[in-house]
């Protein structure tokens, strides 16, 4: 009965963590795509070359005439003078001339005397280059290379396989980026900032101010503003932030509102970072508040009402008994709501994403929405894979290391007791 | 410190809990508020310390009028029945909270904590926490707690209810010992008679909201105002017979057992009357001799009870000093002593 | 103490009222604009609606250039919630009663993993899945995207129907095994019928999940056939160059209602869940 969902999990759970970790030690992405790749000489194989292999670089990208069977067939075909077929054939087989001068001065020196016209015809039957070849294997690509007349130590020859192959191939290099990018230490920065403000003002703060006046409501009105609390959460994360974006839009509420006063109008949510900031975290928190409000709520519930009528005819005040009574009781429910939002936090990027898509700039980019525009969509159009699983790998990590200390603060073997029925 | 509730009244939503009572403690007084569960002492008590508030009526410590203060200004102590000791908090803590709200010194606190520690015996348990501690434990250091401050007045919300007998036997005189000490005026709220005539200078019997009868404990349990107030106290329990009246005598049944009483005496023959024999005054001694049939017999190691069935189907219950020559089956002709019972009308006043 | 514990008189509980209806306001005027706007125009640099229309509602009977019906679209909404909704009821119900009665090997461990899950924040895992949905072929595929929702919603589901297990009495188990019944019978004909309430806590909980759900369809079945409400009022907010908040909160409300009237009757389910730990 159980199988079901192993499977599932395996499948879809397990499995992509792995993969995680596979990808990010490759540097796939949209060009080299995700299955195999070919061997092709691109100006960009030639660019990188040139650094370790500048005489090489130049001559790869240079035309190369090469007198073979496949040229003088075609120029067979061509029906002009038998002879400069026959001649070629026997005197300059095999032959290469590295430019086009030195080629047509080759045909134009035939007997049977080619017009201008027909030496231009002729070598360009005979133009034979690398450039944007694609290569199935790497050894078509030495072979056409030594057939050139490029030749290359097995060492070169590795050097140029590498720079030319189109696939995906394994690397660490995307863990040096993110360790020396100055991008990623600021988007790491951002989401320091992002999580542990959230965290502290909304998540905890808030929850708990939402949950100890509720406490004080009648019931009835607490469960209605509680029902309210909620909304956030349960309304579609789309349909959410639509709404803020309306708040904040330049002919939305706000700028309504304080065109009133006489403030020009403007986008709020985009018109500065630190009024970005503001709202991603106004966002994010109102969602994230609901959850410590039900648990905090509840967790006061279980608090004896004797305890609250003690401390009241011992001569608390209601702030003595938040602090003395209250808030005391509540340190497990707020260990536990900071555990479990700092990982919500951390992964979640849905509502960033739909608001500000990390802008203004990228002022409110934070990781796990940096690892979605690296993979998954960005301007460039070439999503890089490999650099985007090793970013989220980092968030993996975190996620099993937090998860980890979460099950010991559950205690969770208190929650494994014996079945009673022994089968 | 004198207590006065002055036509207090207090209901919740629509429901009535209590509707104009009046009722008087006097300065370093233990008065109990006795009745079965439900019949609104629990909301006097909670009145009293101001966790709610009085619909209708005044309550005043001395002359002062408390009726709208909060509790945190009416300076009473209050002992719960769960005891409500702040579980995340050491032994002496939870007693010197009421200090620590009132931003005491904290060296003052320590010694006036050791003080009260000393008083109810608790020096040691000090650095403890509530968990740690047994029943009785707990139930001293609620008693510190309320009494820290030197309150007006002490509140007792069935602090025995959670004990188990032995205890219960131990706190009861420990509890009485301290209000004498300090001389505190109290208030007990229970349902067990055995506490409220063991503890308490006066008892206030309440029904349904209702006052039905104060009075000190030998008062009420000789001189019964009502049926109710006979039955509540005593155990085992007063018997209960239906009759009526005829010609100045308690009759029962048909040709049944006849008693004159001087209380019938102006009352119409037929008037449906019941008449109460408390246990002990129906066995060897007293006047009036009653036939009728063993069918229980308990023994309860001092003493035996008895049920014992009249020929017209009513039960009179007897407690007597041990004897083994009585057997459930057994016919009997015991004596029933007439000066002693208690007549009631039909609505259960006495007459 | 026969009268039910009522809130003390010790503190006025109308200054938290008021300080917290103010703290609501923002969120009640989100809302209440919501629906206002959607059967109304306002004239800018007004905040009073100043005539009544319905042409925000107009994409329910015309589809717009370049966007597919949204008939198509709320169907493959609702099947997508739905075929979620069924399969982590199923698969839930069934491990989650192992996990609580049955003494399987590796319990412990299988506990734990699925503790660890049901906090593991998994829409890190999406760039993974991806490349796998594409190397398999269920790239763009509306059975992709439900397998992978309903996989990264099991651990919890399952967790919590342990839960509601833990909470029903041995005494109806060991009474069946007495009777003779098998431990599957027992489990499909006594104590199934006892977590009725929470299969229904559950169920509501998933399908309003996979309801909303906007990032996984957005990544794994971004296509015009396959697409999801959420998909597609987010393109419409994006690609748009005229800004026409009418519209997109008509389509908005059109895919909130349902949410809505679900969480005002059954309220008191859902929360239990919500208070429970959820992703968000």
């Amino acid at each position: 009965m159980i199988a079901p969902a192993a499977v599932m999990i395996f499948l879809f759970f397990l499995m992509p963590v792995v993969l995680t970790a596979i990808f990010a030690m490759t540097n796939m992405s949209t060009a080299t795509g995700i299955s195999g790749g070919v061997w092709q000489v691109t100006q960009g194989a030639v660019n990188r070359l040139k650094a370790d292999m500048p005489e090489l670089a130049s001559g790869i990208a240079e035309p190369r005439f090469v007198i073979d069977e496949e040229g003088l067939a075609a120029l067979e075909a061509l029906k002009l003078k038998a002879g400069f077929t026959a001649e070629l054939r026997t005197s300059h087989m095999g032959e290469v001339f590295p430019s086009r001068r030195e080629a047509e001065r080759v045909i134009k020196a035939l007997k049977d005397r080619p017009s201008t016209r027909e030496v231009k015809q002729i070598s360009d039957l005979f133009n034979r280059s690398v450039l944007n070849t694609r290569f199935e294997t790497r050894d078509e690509l030495m072979a056409s290379l030594k057939r050139l007349g490029f030749t290359l130590t097995p060492a070169e020859q590795e050097t140029v396989a590498k720079a030319t192959y189109t696939g995906w191939v394994w690397t660490t290099e995307n863990f040096r980026i993110i360790a020396n990018s100055p991008d990623m230490a600021q988007i790491f920065l951002n989401t320091a900032f992002y999580v542990s403000v959230t965290l502290l003002v909304f998540n905890v703060s808030y929850a708990l101010f939402l949950a100890i006046t509720t406490h004080y409501m009648p019931a009835s009105t607490a469960s209605i503003f509680r029902a309210i609390w909620l909304l956030p959460r349960i309304t579609p994360v789309v349909i959410y932030v639509l709404m803020w974006k309306w708040l904040t839009w330049d002919s939305g509420f706000i700028s309504m509102f304080m065109g009133q006063f006489g403030y020009p109008p403007k986008n709020y949510l985009l018109d500065s970072a630190y009024n970005a900031w503001f709202f991603v975290i106004l966002i994010n928190g109102f969602i994230g508040a609901s959850m410590g409000m039900l648990v905090f709520s509840s967790a006061i519930k279980a608090i004896p009402q004797a305890h609250f009528h003690a401390s009241e005819v011992d001569g608390a005040s209601r702030w003595q008994q938040v602090r003395h009574i209250i808030l005391p009781q509540l340190r497990w429910p707020i260990l536990f709501v900071t555990c479990y939002q700092t990982l919500s936090l951390l992964a979640s990027f849905n509502e960033i994403l739909l608001s500000t898509r990390g802008g203004p700039g990228k002022a409110t980019e934070v990781w796990s929405l940096a690892a979605y525009h690296t993979a998954l969509q960005n301007y460039t159009g070439n999503l890089e894979y490999g650099l985007g699983a090793a970013m989220a790998l980092v968030l993996v990590v975190v996620g099993i290391v937090l998860s980890l200390i979460y099950l010991r603060i559950f205690r969770y073997d208190t929650l494994i007791s014996k079945p009673l029925i022994e089968d | 410190m004198r207590i006065l509730l002055d036509k207090f009244s207090k209901s919740f939503g629509s429901t009535k809990v209590i509707e104009d009572m009046d009722l008087e403690v006097g300065s370093g007084e233990m008065l109990a508020l006795l009745g079965p569960s439900g019949c609104g002492k629990s909301t006097t008590l909670f009145a009293v310390c101001g966790i709610h508030r009085p619909t209708a009526g005044r309550i005043l410590f001395g002359d002062r009028d408390v009726t709208n203060l909060p509790s945190q200004e009416r300076n009473v102590g209050v002992v719960f029945q769960s005891y409500a000791l702040y579980p995340h908090m050491t032994v002496e803590e939870n007693i010197g909270f009421p200090l620590m709200v009132k931003r005491v010194a904290a060296a003052d606190i320590k010694k006036q904590v050791a003080d009260i520690a000393a008083l109810v015996h608790i020096e040691d348990l000090l650095g403890r926490r509530p968990a740690q501690l047994s029943g009785g434990q707990q139930q001293r250091v609620a008693l510190a707690r309320a009494l820290i401050r030197r309150p007006d007045v002490l509140l007792l919300d069935e602090p025995l209810a959670n004990l188990d007998a032995k205890l219960r036997l131990e706190m009861r005189s420990e509890i009485r010992r301290l209000q004498k000490e300090t001389g505190i005026t109290a208030i007990l709220v229970t349902h067990d008679q055995v506490e409220a005539m063991s503890m308490c200078d006066r008892i206030a019997i309440m029904k349904s909201g209702e006052i039905v009868q104060i009075a000190t404990p030998s008062q009420m349990y000789n001189d019964p105002r009502t049926s109710f107030v006979a039955s509540f106290l005593g155990n085992p329990p007063i018997s209960l017979l239906k009759g009526k009246a005829e010609q100045g005598a308690f009759v029962l049944g048909e040709n049944g057992l006849r008693l004159p009483l001087a209380a019938l005496s102006g009352i119409p023959d037929g008037t449906a009357l019941s008449l109460g024999v408390r246990p002990e005054h129906f066995g060897t001694a007293g006047g009036v001799p009653v036939e009728g049939r063993v069918v229980f017999a308990e023994t309860q190691g001092r003493e035996n009870l008895y049920d014992v069935v009249l020929p017209d189907g009513s039960v009179l219950r007897s407690i007597q000093p041990v004897r083994d020559d009585v057997k459930p089956g057994d016919s009997v002709r015991w004596n029933l002593d007439s000066a002693s019972t208690f007549v009631f009308a039909e609505d259960g006043q006495r007459l | 103490m026969a009268e039910k514990p009522q809130t003390s008189a010790n503190f006025s509980s109308v200054p938290v009222i008021l300080l917290l209806g103010l703290f609501s306001l923002p969120l009640l005027v989100m809302y209440a604009y919501l629906f206002i706007d959607t059967i109304s125009d306002t004239e800018v640099g007004s905040l009073i609606p100043s005539e009544f229309t319905l042409r925000h509602w107009s994409f329910l009977w015309e589809t717009k250039t370049g966007k597919p019906n949204i008939w198509l679209v709320t169907l493959n909404t609702f099947i997508f919630a739905s075929c979620i909704t069924g399969v982590i009821l199923t698969v839930s119900s069934m491990a989650g009663y192992v996990l609580s009665r049955l003494n399987v090997p590796a319990r412990g461990f299988f506990l734990a993993g699925v503790m660890v899950l049901h906090a593991f924040p998994s829409v890190t895992l999406i760039i993974a899945i991806f490349i796998v949905l594409q190397w398999i072929g269920l790239y763009n595929s509306l059975i992709g995207v439900i397998l992978v929702k309903a996989a990264i919603d099991l651990p919890l589901g399952i967790w919590l129907m342990k839960g509601f297990y833990d909470t029903v009495p041995w005494e109806i188990e060991m009474a069946g095994t007495v009777d003779g019944a098998s431990r599957f019978t027992v489990w499909r004909r006594l104590v199934l019928p006892q977590i009725k309430p929470a299969m229904m806590a559950l169920g509501l909980f998933s399908f309003l999940t996979g309801w909303s759900e906007f990032i996984l369809p957005q990544v794994l079945a971004p296509g015009a056939k396959v697409q999801v409400l959420s998909v597609y009022l987010a393109s419409l907010i994006i690609d748009d160059n005229n800004f026409d908040f009418g519209t997109f909160k008509a389509v908005g409300v059109f895919y909130v209602v349902p949410v809505l009237i679900l969480y005002v009757f059954f309220q008191k389910h859902l929360m239990n869940i919500y208070g429970g730990g959820t992703k968000g």
